[in-house]
């Protein structure tokens, strides 16, 4: 496993959680009212490209990140985008299957972290599964998350390509 | 490593859970907060104009609907403004009333927002002026519309704003119409929850609530009641009320740093002290 494989996927996670908070933030594009979650599908867009215990990490350093800069209980998308990490590396080895399992798993997994999430915070009494508009807030996510996934997964897929190039060159 | 990492989640929600959101997490978050403010910013100032004219292009249909409603709204305001002269009575009797004076002139600090919280089911706002401002935890943060939140976290250069639409925020409210008190809390999203412990009157729906002056400055809106309640002996009131403020369009606001929870108490003591001294006179007076 080249470590840089890990740093790009870092990267890529910092960079998605600038662009969710700003670009799809308050104020900015939400379509229907509801932002896409763009750090749950750059886990999922990673996870073809490095290792799955790799991919667990950085899934756990994405959503404590979200924590740290959402308003609630530290550790609840930590455990979400864990999990999602973990079911993502399980699945990784389908996306050859066709286009319509990368679908299927953009938009199932998204829901899951959405889910799941409202589970826990409503666990730790945050009251999440009474907000008005749920449905909404975790099935929307999973359809804005797979018209991202094109240029996500593409941009994604050069990063790393040109990385493996560049090693490739420097070995030669 | 999987439930390593899950239980490693678990058992840092269960402190911050009993740390109530303070201590080392406070640390964290301010930490993490300015080192993505200076990214936050950057890419807010970049994408801002391109974001306003897709959105203004895609909303062009929605841009007739909003004429008419500021158009509606300006009517409103003129028809306010021939009121003032009956409000201003009304403001001073409910003033008599309460012993509270609405506070003017209350020195703000205006602020851009420049991100928000990653999540649907996040309810913050960041904001560019921090501690450097003047700005401290607890401070009442409005727009020209009403009450926005309240300030959570602050760092150098930065603040975090909790909206009155998060479930932890209560906000003592006074209606308008009956000067009764209450407490408005919020529910993740959408409207906000009135409650009322010792209603003597039912709220109407359309009464307009405004801050009581217990925590942040009185007399700020804060809503309007959505469905009219009655009261019921030995329950307590219960019902919905819309935001005063725009809380989806929110861009510029104003963080009031000429007021604290201390100002409150003061003039709580000084309604005490003048509630005291009058009383005392009546007696004397009586007594004589």
């Amino acid at each position: 496993m080249s470590r840089s494989r890990v740093v790009i996927s870092l990267v890529a996670v910092l960079v998605a959680i600038v662009i969710q908070t700003t670009v799809f933030g308050s104020g900015g594009i939400q379509p229907l009212g509801i932002a896409p979650a763009l750090v749950t599908l750059v886990v999922i867009a990673v996870s073809t490209h490095i290792e799955s215990e790799y991919l667990l990490l950085i899934g756990f350093t994405g959503g404590t990140l979200m924590d740290l800069m959402g308003s609630g209980t530290l550790g609840l998308w930590a455990m979400t985008l864990t999990v999602v990490a973990y079911v993502a590396g399980r699945l990784k080895h389908r996306f050859v299957d066709g286009p319509w399992v990368i679908v299927g798993v953009v938009v199932g997994l998204t829901a899951l972290g959405q889910f799941l999430f409202v589970l826990l915070a409503t666990l730790f009494g945050h009251g999440t599964i009474a907000q008005p508009g749920l449905f909404s807030k975790i099935l929307l996510p999973g359809v804005w998350n797979l018209i991202l996934a094109v240029p996500v997964f593409w941009f994604l897929g050069r990063a790393f390509e040109s990385r493996q190039r560049g090693v490739g060159v420097r070995r030669a | 490593m999987f439930l390593s990492l899950v239980a490693v989640g678990f058992i840092m929600a269960t402190f911050d859970v009993r740390a109530s959101g303070t201590g080392l997490g406070e640390v964290m978050r301010e930490g993490t907060q300015s080192m993505f403010a200076p990214f936050q910013r950057g890419v807010d100032w970049v994408t801002r104009p391109v974001i306003g004219f897709v959105d203004g292009a895609a909303n062009l249909a929605g841009l007739r609907e909003e004429n008419e409603r500021l158009a509606h709204r300006v009517r409103e305001l003129e028809t306010q403004v021939q009121e003032t002269d009956a409000l201003k009575e009304q403001v001073a009797q409910l003033e008599s009333i309460s012993g509270l004076k609405v506070p003017e002139d209350l020195a703000f600090v205006l602020a851009r927002i420049f991100s928000s919280g990653p999540s649907a089911f996040d309810n913050v706002r960041y904001i560019d002026k921090g501690s450097n401002d003047g700005i401290v935890q607890g401070q009442a943060v409005v727009d020209e519309d009403g009450l926005i939140g309240r300030v959570d976290l602050v760092s150098a250069d930065a603040a975090r704003i909790r909206l009155i639409t998060d479930p932890i925020v209560s906000v003592g409210v006074r209606v308008l119409a009956t000067n009764e008190t209450g407490v408005v809390s919020g529910m993740g999203d959408g409207p906000l929850r009135l409650e009322m412990f010792r209603a003597t009157e039912p709220v109407y729906e359309g009464n307009r609530l405004v801050t009581d002056g217990s925590r942040f400055p009185p007399g700020i809106p804060v809503g309007t009641v959505r469905r009219t309640a009655d009261i019921e002996v030995g329950f307590v009131l219960r019902t919905e009320i819309d935001p005063a403020a725009r809380l989806s369009k929110i861009d510029y606001v104003k963080v009031i740093v000429g007021w604290s929870a201390i100002d409150a108490g003061l003039q709580q003591g000084e309604v005490a002290s003048t509630t005291t001294t009058t009383s005392t006179s009546t007696t004397t007076t009586v007594g004589g």
